[in-house]
């Protein structure tokens, strides 16, 4: 199991069954591959079997997963986390968006990272309420949501999990600031007009009047939730791969399995190499944010470096899954039409991780700045 | 090990500034004069001589104890980066052919030769009707018949009779390995011979075919009675099949350049768009829908990059899949061509190239009809995603 202080060792190619076999190629460490395999077996997620269903009491199944310590990936071993172990939180949220799991995990990972960054930067002087919230979230008592505020100051649009949460964490990036909504009353929400992914809940929500307390953004927070939205897209668009290439094996059509067909296969084969480089993307992505930096210039040089391998898994994955998962409809014929087949929660939710992070178009704009196109007069 | 690799790099990039002879055009390697040929061969020997080709063959036949595959990417990515001219393939895999199955004979006598730069490789391989599907091929080299075998040196020979095509450097090269059937009555893989044949043997025509990138890199190569003896033969007569599939050990780890090569290209996307004017003068980079497409493509190049990095990495530990190649080509050589139609794009959308950029239009011009070579030769994509689809996604073959 994720021990704070294990050690990433290259062990060589992992090669596993399945989707790990077929996709996966990166090499990873002892201790992801046992995250892996413990989620899964919490999860109950069985390759090949998609869920038809959404879960609708994950909550009360919540406990036992922060056990494995799902909330504490990116919060500091000081308050009892993993340091800043952004391939951990990667390796889960593929998992959770493989298996169409309801919780916010990408922006509660995001929203336990700045909240102990914040009590970190207080020290003992800190403030008992944002105390007490990350000992509850990191307990599973409590779920924090985390969503952008917008220019009025006042609402935030598309906050993932916002119908639930207990409390919410809003940044305000016209001041570098979050926006710590922890009480009741604090904040209203309306679900009404995000149906779309029914995966998930998500809401607009607008601030009670004088509610909240501001509190420094830490750098990575923003870019964090940006990562773990591409991660769970990619992590469902694998499984739904996989699935279909197992589906195009067996199903028999001309007297043959349709997988031989080459209108059928070749595609797939182009899937394969394309999810691969988004994977690939992301897990890179994660490793931009391991290196401690020293001094404020490789700090800054660092944030930079996170900034665009982020964008580009981004940009990647927003642009390039939901259509790999509607061409994926289309290879299962009417079976992956239906309701009850599942495929279609896949294309919901891909589609729902690139709308939260505003891509693809955010991330393009965040490249075309990284790399020095918008000063091209 | 890295401070190792990067003073080897320092070497290998002091070497080129000093002796690489420069390249005309991606994919240009048939040598305009007799002047530039001169030079190539002596480059190419120099590379050899300097232990920074041929350093992985056995120690025997000039390679090195000290050899490591890295070397090799290394390499590559310099003869890029300097725009050098590049060691042939053809040339690499004959050699690699030769190791694993010639007679001591045939290494004695061929192998010291390519390290001097005296004989340049050709492939007899595709014919008219035969391309992907090379083990239809048809070309004859027809067994003597009586006396054959009786230790007087007559009817121990193959008469060859046949057309090959697409074979790049044929119109310069001095050898050429040749696939022809021996056997017709077994099995179309059963029959089929490797010879290591001189290119100006009686009987050999070779004309070389135009492009549509303008150059004539490739030929026609008719083959009508010519006499092959034993020596001719590479391997075991029947054995072809095994030399061409065997995948031989080569400098396997070059197929990590090809990120260089990318980012070089991407490079030159963003030099177009810069120079690129549209109507109302301004450039094409200044334009939000430019950059969209510039940031899509970038991330299309990191995902191959990091794909090839992957190979790579197992390639040096020796764990490849055998889908490994076959994704990294496809990725490369696909990602290539959307980077030429993306450049044509912003071609076509400006009214002028500022006089800086010029050069850079030529070259995507040039890049973007080149760009269909890479995804033709050396296995069509078609054929690629058919491997994947077998080798790595488990399908029924097509």
């Amino acid at each position: 199991m994720l021990t704070p202080m294990s050690r990433l060792v290259r062990l060589g190619s992992r090669q596993g069954t399945g989707v790990d076999a077929v996709l996966t190629t990166t090499f990873a460490s002892d201790d992801i591959v046992a995250l892996r395999d413990a989620l899964r077996g919490a999860l109950g997620t069985v390759w090949q079997e998609l869920p038809s269903t959404v879960e609708t009491t994950w909550r009360e199944r919540w406990e036992p997963l922060a056990e494995l310590g799902l909330p504490g990936f990116c919060v500091p071993e000081a308050r009892g986390g993993f340091g800043l172990r952004v391939d951990a939180a990667v390796t889960a949220a593929m998992e959770l968006g493989a298996a169409l799991h309801p919780s916010p995990f990408a922006g509660l990972t995001a929203s336990a990272h700045a909240l102990a960054e914040a009590a970190e930067a207080a020290g003992s002087s800190g403030d008992p309420v944002v105390g007490g919230l990350l000992d509850d979230i990191a307990a599973g008592a409590r779920i924090c949501a985390f969503g952008r505020l917008g220019p009025d100051g006042r609402t935030a649009r598309l906050v993932d999990g916002g119908p639930d949460a207990d409390a919410l964490l809003l940044l305000d990036r016209t001041r570098d600031e979050l926006l710590l909504l922890a009480g009741p009353g604090d904040w209203s929400g309306e679900p009404s007009r995000h149906g779309f992914d029914i995966t998930r809940t998500c809401a607009d929500v607008t601030v009670t009047a004088g509610r909240g307390q501001r509190i420094a953004a830490p750098v990575h927070a923003d870019a964090l939730y940006e990562l773990l939205l591409a991660a769970d897209a990619i992590g469902g668009t694998q499984r739904a791969l996989d699935h279909t290439v197992a589906y195009t094996g067996q199903r028999q059509a001309f007297g043959r399995p349709i997988g031989g067909f080459q209108a059928v296969q070749h595609r797939l084969a182009d899937h394969a190499v394309r999810v691969r480089g988004m994977a690939l993307l992301v897990h890179e992505a994660a490793r931009q944010f391991d290196a401690e930096p020293r001094s404020q210039e490789q700090a800054l040089a660092q944030a930079q470096r996170v900034r665009r391998a982020v964008a580009l898994a981004s940009l990647s994955v927003s642009s390039g899954a939901g259509h790999i998962l509607h061409d994926l409809l289309q290879l299962t014929g009417a079976i992956g039409f239906t309701w009850e087949y599942g495929l279609h929660l896949y294309q919901r939710r891909v589609h729902q991780d690139a709308r939260l992070a505003a891509n693809p178009r955010a991330a393009a704009r965040s490249l075309a700045d990284t790399e020095g196109w918008t000063d091209a007069h | 090990m890295r401070t190792d690799l990067e003073e080897y790099r320092a070497r290998v990039r002091a070497f080129i500034a000093e002796h690489g002879v420069p390249m005309r055009g991606e994919g240009v390697r048939v040598p305009a004069d007799a002047d530039e040929e001169r030079a190539i061969r002596r480059w190419l020997r120099a590379l050899y001589e300097a232990g920074f080709l041929g350093a992985g063959w056995p120690v025997q036949w000039g390679g090195r104890a000290d050899h490591l595959p890295q070397h090799d990417l290394v390499l590559m990515e310099e003869l890029i980066r300097g725009d050098v001219y590049r060691p042939l393939d053809q040339v690499m895999l004959a050699s690699h052919a030769i190791i694993e199955f010639g007679s001591d004979e045939q290494k004695a006598q061929l192998l010291p030769r390519i390290r001097g730069g005296e004989h340049v490789w050709c492939q007899l391989f595709s014919e008219p009707d035969v391309g992907s599907d090379l083990a239809s091929l048809r070309t004859r080299a027809e067994p003597d018949g009586a006396g054959a075998g009786d230790g007087d040196g007559d009817g121990d020979g193959f008469t060859v009779t046949g057309q090959k095509i697409w074979s790049t450097d044929a119109q310069w090269a001095d050898m050429g390995m040749l696939l022809a059937r021996t056997d017709p009555s077994v099995n179309r893989h059963a029959g089929i011979t490797a010879f290591v044949i001189p290119m100006d043997l009686p009987g050999i025509e070779i004309r070389p075919i135009r492009e549509m990138t303008g150059y004539a890199e490739f030929c026609e190569v008719f083959l009508d009675g010519v006499r092959l003896g034993p020596e001719h033969v590479l391997g075991e007569v029947n054995g072809g099949w095994k030399v061409v599939t065997s995948g031989l050990a080569s400098e396997r780890a070059f197929v990590g350049a090809n990120s260089l090569q990318l980012e070089r290209m991407f490079d030159d996307l963003v030099a177009l768009a810069r120079a690129a004017r549209l109507p109302d003068g301004t450039a094409a980079l200044e334009h939000e829908d430019t950059q969209a497409t510039l940031a899509e493509a970038l991330a299309r190049v990191e995902e191959v990059k990091l794909i090839v990095r992957d190979t790579v990495e197992r390639i040096l530990i020796d764990d490849e899949h055998p889908s490994d190649g076959p994704v990294a080509k496809l990725a490369y050589t696909e990602t290539n061509v959307a980077l030429t139609e993306i450049a044509m794009g912003i071609i076509t959308s400006s009214v002028a190239i500022d006089e800086a950029g010029a050069a850079v239009a030529d070259r995507w011009y040039h890049n973007f009809l080149w760009g269909r070579a890479l995804t033709i030769s050396g296995g069509a994509s078609e054929i690629m995603r058919g491997l994947i689809g077998r080798q790595l996604l488990g399908l029924p073959r097509a």
